[in-house]
């Protein structure tokens, strides 16, 4: 994108960005921080790789499918969703703007020559290793993410915090999946969806497209016909997982899109906490990835699901960046089950997002905790959907965007009650922050109310926030205001506190910031 | 018809069909065709396009006909005021205006800005001036204490359309109130106001329509330096009825209070919409929509600010919309926007959707006051804080109005 294109509000976007007085110093320090330039997961790897033919027709899907050596039906379900997506047009609704996508100019498929899955730490490539290690994680560390025997129970030991079991994905395959004997041990499977396709046939086919259907959205459709690699997890009836779970996505190939499906399914009662971490180097091509995630939670289950998302956003001047436009639905298919969504979003240089919940079962809770900072020249459209169709559901939604540089940050969410969802509960905030004179924060909130009962509230009053702990705050002589915020940043903390340290390195620059001098 | 006249508007509906015929039969004009062509780009508003995905005129409009029920008797007082009537074919004025108001009408089409961003104001450009009815309407006021306006639509029916532009010149004020009473099967209306340096404006609007009728009524407003707006609204939807009202403000220190209140019933569909574009430095939005829905009725309330990069600083805007679901069956769709580019303004907007309080329903209960009664009570001052701001002439009748519909 040139300077000083776009629509008019763009027009006067050369220049100094000036930031007001009234703005938090750390704030603008912490935004600063997160500037491209400071960009430290922008390096790329020298790997052999093998490639798809460039471009997407029937010809690209086979080959993936072949790559992987797929059964039938997963070829034909592939397939239908090409034929579905050819007669689709790209969505042109969300507030951003970027250079037609050329589909046949990229790489639907790339994987390190070397081959996927290692067993002994002589066997990893080089290359691989010192990826990992680059981007923060410690070696040792690093032989449990690459998930070498015997590595792991010696790393394992050696961790006094709550141990993380790390699917990694490098460009289009799963190059380890760590901790999978010792979570099979407690009935959890943990592995690539490639995998899952050969071990677990039946899971796959019961739960595959079932949330996000083949011919959901133009981006989904994509991806259920190139999709490469992802995680599936499932965590049997009444268990605990053991361990948090993650996946960190890395992108590395030039001209190559990434489409990683995920699915996790929670059956009745179980519980799991998993976590996506995402870098890709800096180039100076846009990268395409289009993900679709899928999340089914059965009676009394509940899936924590965190992002931290630091895709290369481009530099300041628009020049590349990664494309982000993904399908994020989890279904609270059993009553009293809960799927909570937590996003920090720093990368991209398009980001197009909305991770949703399916309020299904009675009595079952949705929520949606985003912090969403965008810098340079980054647009970020991303917010939520919350469709309450069984009784007494409940949802929250608390968004903070926080748009600096000459970017652009829109908060757009949905809020549904069905007709039968009776009591449902909604409870929605959105704070937005300008740090500087050329920037955009947009708020777009969507209300569907079908209920008489159903009690909604969209940024109502402080008082409504919970009287109860405000007035617990206050009698002990906390300020309003400083009540307030810590009521808001602190449930967010929380979450966020939750990150392993693996991820948590954006997360904990952000916790300086604050939102004061909020423009709405 | 010609084919070239059918083209107008892809895949018609009968309806549709009947309104480029409409077209067909008005004399040339450059400007009528450069309206109607606005208004044929999408043809009668659906729920494809964004702005209406809630308010479907094409589904609701199949066919352009005489509705079976009569006009609404008018509540609002004719005393003191000076009336004009506008039916499907025709439009009384008083013969004698008083100084400071003066009246054109012409039979040509005045040029329509930004039509395209208003398909059924561009409709109404159109096809205003069949009959005896003026294609434009202009209103120039130069007094600060002109008498009020009263302007009545009622009369049955297939279509009715009006266009109207109000100068209100610097200093000067503007007391107009409307009344849409129903009877014809389309109405539509677009106003202009163009308000000068310190000019006032105070319109209240008061529309009552039958579940087969359709409505829309655009309003255009530009706001000149410290001038001020007030509009109160009192809806009660039609099968579908559209209040749409944008607002600029062009010069600083201009101030705008834009309320609302809808009441719809079965079968009856309200649709508040509003756009502000905060256009100039320090100036101040204050926005509320209050809304009550019983089994079978609809609401829905759109609300945008746009406050611009340079031009908007300082901008002090809030709103507001509260939704009662008074039954089971009723839906209220909303949506407040914010679109900011500016940083250093204070924008909020706050929207709440539900029940009446169970508490205060219990408080009012247990003092011996029945439940349909306290029901109506406490609905009724929910709504009230909407019309408050009402000219003082219409005010008690607006709410006199919104009582007898919830105590029913």
């Amino acid at each position: 994108m040139d300077c000083c294109g776009g629509t008019t509000e763009h027009e006067d976007d050369c220049g100094e960005v000036k930031v007001k007085d009234s703005i938090d110093a750390k704030t603008v320090e912490a935004a600063k921080a997160l500037e491209s330039e400071n960009y430290s997961a922008g390096f790329s790897t020298t790997i052999d790789t093998d490639f798809a033919p460039k471009g997407l027709s029937e010809d690209t899907i086979r080959y993936i499918s072949a790559a992987k050596n797929e059964p039938e039906w997963l070829l034909e379900w592939r397939l239908k969703a090409y034929e579905r997506w050819l007669t689709m047009e790209e969505p042109s609704w969300a507030m951003v703007r970027y250079p037609k996508i050329d589909y046949q100019a990229y790489y639907y498929y790339a994987a390190p020559k070397a081959g996927a899955k290692y067993a002994s730490i002589d066997d990893v490539p080089k290359e691989i290793l010192e990826t990992y290690e680059k981007l923060g994680i410690p070696l040792r560390e690093a032989e449990v993410l690459l998930g070498v025997e015997g590595a792991v129970e010696t790393a394992a030991e050696g961790r006094e915090k709550p141990r993380v079991a790390v699917d990694a994905v490098f460009d289009s395959v799963s190059v380890a999946t760590t901790f999978r004997k010792e979570l099979e041990k407690a009935g959890v499977i943990f592995m690539s969806i490639s995998e899952a396709v050969h071990e677990y046939p039946d899971l796959v086919k019961k739960y595959l497209g079932t949330v996000v259907p083949q011919s959901d959205n133009f981006f989904a459709t994509l991806n259920s016909a190139v999709f490469s690699d992802g995680t599936f997890v499932y965590i049997p009836k009444g268990v605990r997982c053991p361990m948090e779970l993650s996946t960190y996505f890395r992108m590395n190939a030039e001209n190559t899109g990434q489409f990683e499906r995920t699915l996790i399914i929670a059956d009745e009662s179980a519980y799991v906490s998993y976590l996506e971490g995402c870098t890709a180097p800096m180039r100076d091509e846009n990268q395409l990835h289009a993900a679709v995630v899928e999340l089914v939670a059965l009676e009394d289950a509940e899936i924590k699901y965190s992002t931290v998302q630091n895709w290369w956003p481009g530099d300041e001047d628009g020049k590349g960046g990664i494309f982000n436009f993904v399908t994020k639905r989890g279904d609270c298919r059993g009553d009293r089950s809960k799927i909570s969504w937590t996003q920090v979003e720093t990368g991209s240089a398009v980001t197009w997002k909305y991770p949703s919940c399916i309020l299904r079962g009675d009595d079952s809770v949705g929520e949606f905790y985003s912090i969403a900072v965008t810098n340079g020249r980054q647009q970020a459209d991303t917010g939520t959907k919350m469709i309450h169709l069984g009784k007494r559901t409940k949802s929250r939604i608390i968004s903070k965007g926080i748009s600096a540089g000459k970017s652009d940050n829109t908060y757009r969410g949905l809020v549904s009650v069905n007709r039968k969802a009776v009591n449902a509960r909604n409870f929605t905030q959105c704070d937005s922050l300008l740090i500087g004179d050329k920037c955009g924060a947009h708020t777009i909130p969507y209300v569907e109310n079908r209920c008489a009962s159903a009690q909604l509230e969209h940024e109502a009053t402080t008082t409504k926030l919970s009287e109860d702990q405000l007035f617990y705050a206050r009698q002990r002589g906390i300020a309003e205001e400083d009540a307030v915020a810590l009521l808001v940043n602190g449930f967010v903390r929380d979450v966020l506190q939750h990150l392993p340290m693996e991820f948590a390195v954006e997360a904990q620059s952000l916790l300086k910031v604050s939102l004061e001098g909020s423009v709405g | 018809m010609s084919t070239a006249l059918r083209d107008f508007i892809k895949n018609p509906t009968a309806a549709e069909l009947e309104l480029v015929a409409r077209y067909g039969m008005q004399p040339e004009d450059a400007r009528r065709e450069r309206a109607f062509l606005a208004f044929a780009e999408t043809g009668l508003p659906h729920r494809r396009m964004e702005a209406w995905k809630w308010t479907d005129f094409k589904a609701a409009l199949k066919v352009l006909e005489t509705p079976a029920a009569v006009s609404a008797k008018d509540p609002l007082p004719h005393d003191g005021a000076l009336v004009f009537r506008f039916t499907p074919k025709g439009f009384e004025a008083p013969a004698k205006l008083p100084d400071g108001i003066r009246m054109v009408a012409q039979p040509s089409v005045q040029a329509f800005p930004g039509a395209e961003d208003v398909p059924m104001g561009a409709l109404a450009a159109a096809l205003a001036g069949s009959g005896k009815r003026p294609a434009t309407l202009t209103f120039e006021i130069t007094s600060g204490d002109a008498p009020r306006l009263h302007f009545v639509f009622e009369g049955a029916g297939e279509a009715s359309f009006a266009r109207i532009i109000f100068l209100v010149r610097s200093g000067a004020s503007l007391t107009l109130t409307e009344s849409y009473l129903g009877g014809s099967g389309l109405t539509s209306a677009v106003l202009e106001f163009d308000m000068e340096k310190d000019a006032k404006l105070n319109r209240t609007i008061f529309q009552r329509g039958a579940s087969d009728e359709a409505l829309a009524v655009t309003a255009i407003a530009h706001l000149g330096a410290e001038a001020e707006m007030t509009q109160t609204t009192l809806a009660f939807g039609a099968k579908v009825a559209r209040m749409e009202t944008r607002v600029v403000h062009q010069a600083s220190g201009s101030k705008l209070n834009l309320n609302a209140a809808y009441l719809s019933g079965m079968g009856f569909h309200a649709d508040i919409t509003t756009n502000v574009r905060h256009g100039a430095p320090s100036c101040v939005t204050r926005q509320l929509t209050k809304g009550a829905v019983l089994d079978g009725g609809t609401g829905v309330f759109q609300g945008k600010f746009f406050v611009p990069r340079k031009t908007g600083q300082h901008t002090d805007a809030d709103m507001q919309h509260q939704a009662l679901l008074l039954e089971d069956g009723a839906q209220v769709f909303a949506k407040p926007e914010l679109e900011i580019y500016a940083d250093d303004v204070e924008c909020a907007h706050g929207n709440t959707c539900g029940a009446l309080d169970d508490a205060q329903m219990f408080y009012l209960r247990q003092r011996g006051i029945p439940e349909t009664q306290a029901r109506a009570m406490l609905t009724e001052a929910f709504i009230a804080e909407a019309l408050g701001m009402a000219d003082e002439a219409v005010r008690d009748v607006l709410l006199a109005e919104a009582q007898t519909w919830l105590s029913s």
